[in-house]
């Protein structure tokens, strides 16, 4: 939506620029521009009528969201990889699955698969969240070190400040900010009144903010 | 901390380009091996690498050539 935006205020020249810009950050990775509900159920019907192209794209735009939603409820960034993996191919191969009709964006629908998967998991091997996380195993060599380090910081704070909560308190938030998804939408998921989860997701929000903000104060001290 | 902050503060748990790439390959190419038939590669070897098709082939041919007269003998040989 921002590159939409950006193009209409460029001159028509500097446009084949944006457009190789974009394929380049498509192809080495870069974030998906977000597309609307209606972009992605279009995409939902190419990937079913077998367009490789649309089903790559329909990967794209969700996977980071899959990733950083079972990041916050598994102990490693490595179980984070194989549940994303396990979830995705869940979902691109059961697509005939889906159906709009029921009311479900396919993000919802795509984040009950990931969060089955996860459970999954849990059942085979209970894991406990280990207090830092992990920190990147190399720098990405494109990225920014300074940038890098406060990004790793705040990951480490969050990941610690998610071992104090409660596992259902985690599976909330993580599915609330992981996955932008609603009270209801999380409701839905996991069979619980919404007023419940909102009381949860208040508690839960408010925990962790002083939680980090306590972890932010004694680095500061520390520094 | 409100709720944009908090929104913003989980894009902290993305996974770095790496991570991604590795998903991606992981997924891409079971797909791919899922959607491709035992034929399909036969006929794909054929058309990429003649000749490590025929190399297969001929071992193929050489195995069946000699152990066939090895069965019969193992045959003649049991009670």
């Amino acid at each position: 939506m921002i590159l939409t935006a950006t193009m209409a205020a460029l001159p028509s020249a500097a446009r084949p620029f944006v457009w190789l810009f974009n394929a380049l950050s498509v192809l080495f990775g870069a974030d998906a521009e977000a597309l609307e509900e209606a972009a992605v159920l279009k995409l939902v019907e190419q990937a079913r009528a077998g367009d490789r192209a649309a089903r790559q794209r329909l990967y794209r735009q969700h996977v980071q969201r899959v990733f950083r939603t079972v990041r916050g409820m598994l102990r490693s960034d490595a179980e984070a990889e194989d549940v994303t993996q396990d979830a995705m191919l869940t979902a691109l191969t059961s697509l005939d699955r889906y159906s709009p009709r029921s009311g479900t964006r396919f993000a919802a629908w795509l984040t009950t698969i990931a969060v089955n998967t996860t459970r999954r998991r849990f059942r085979r091997r209970r894991p406990e969240l280990t207090a830092t996380g992990e920190l990147p195993e190399v720098a990405d060599p494109a990225g920014d070190p300074a940038a890098d380090l406060d990004v790793a910081r705040q990951r480490a704070a969050l990941l610690q400040a998610l071992t104090e909560l409660e596992p259902r308190e985690r599976e909330i938030v993580s599915l609330r900010y992981g996955s932008d998804l609603n009270a209801t939408e999380i409701a839905a998921q996991l069979r619980m009144e919404p007023a419940n989860v909102r009381k949860i997701l208040e508690r839960a929000r408010v925990r962790l903010g002083e939680r980090i903000e306590a972890l932010a104060k004694s680095r500061g001290a520390a520094a | 901390m409100n709720d944009t902050e908090l929104r913003n503060l989980w894009s902290a748990l993305e996974p770095n380009g790496r991570q991604r790439a590795r998903i991606e390959t992981r997924v891409f190419e079971w797909l791919e091996a899922s959607e491709t038939s035992i034929a399909g590669e036969w006929l794909g070897l054929l058309k990429v690498e003649p000749l490590t098709a025929l190399a297969y082939a001929s071992v193929g041919a050489v195995s069946l050539l000699l152990l066939t007269p090895i069965g019969w003998i193992a045959v003649s040989l049991l009670p």
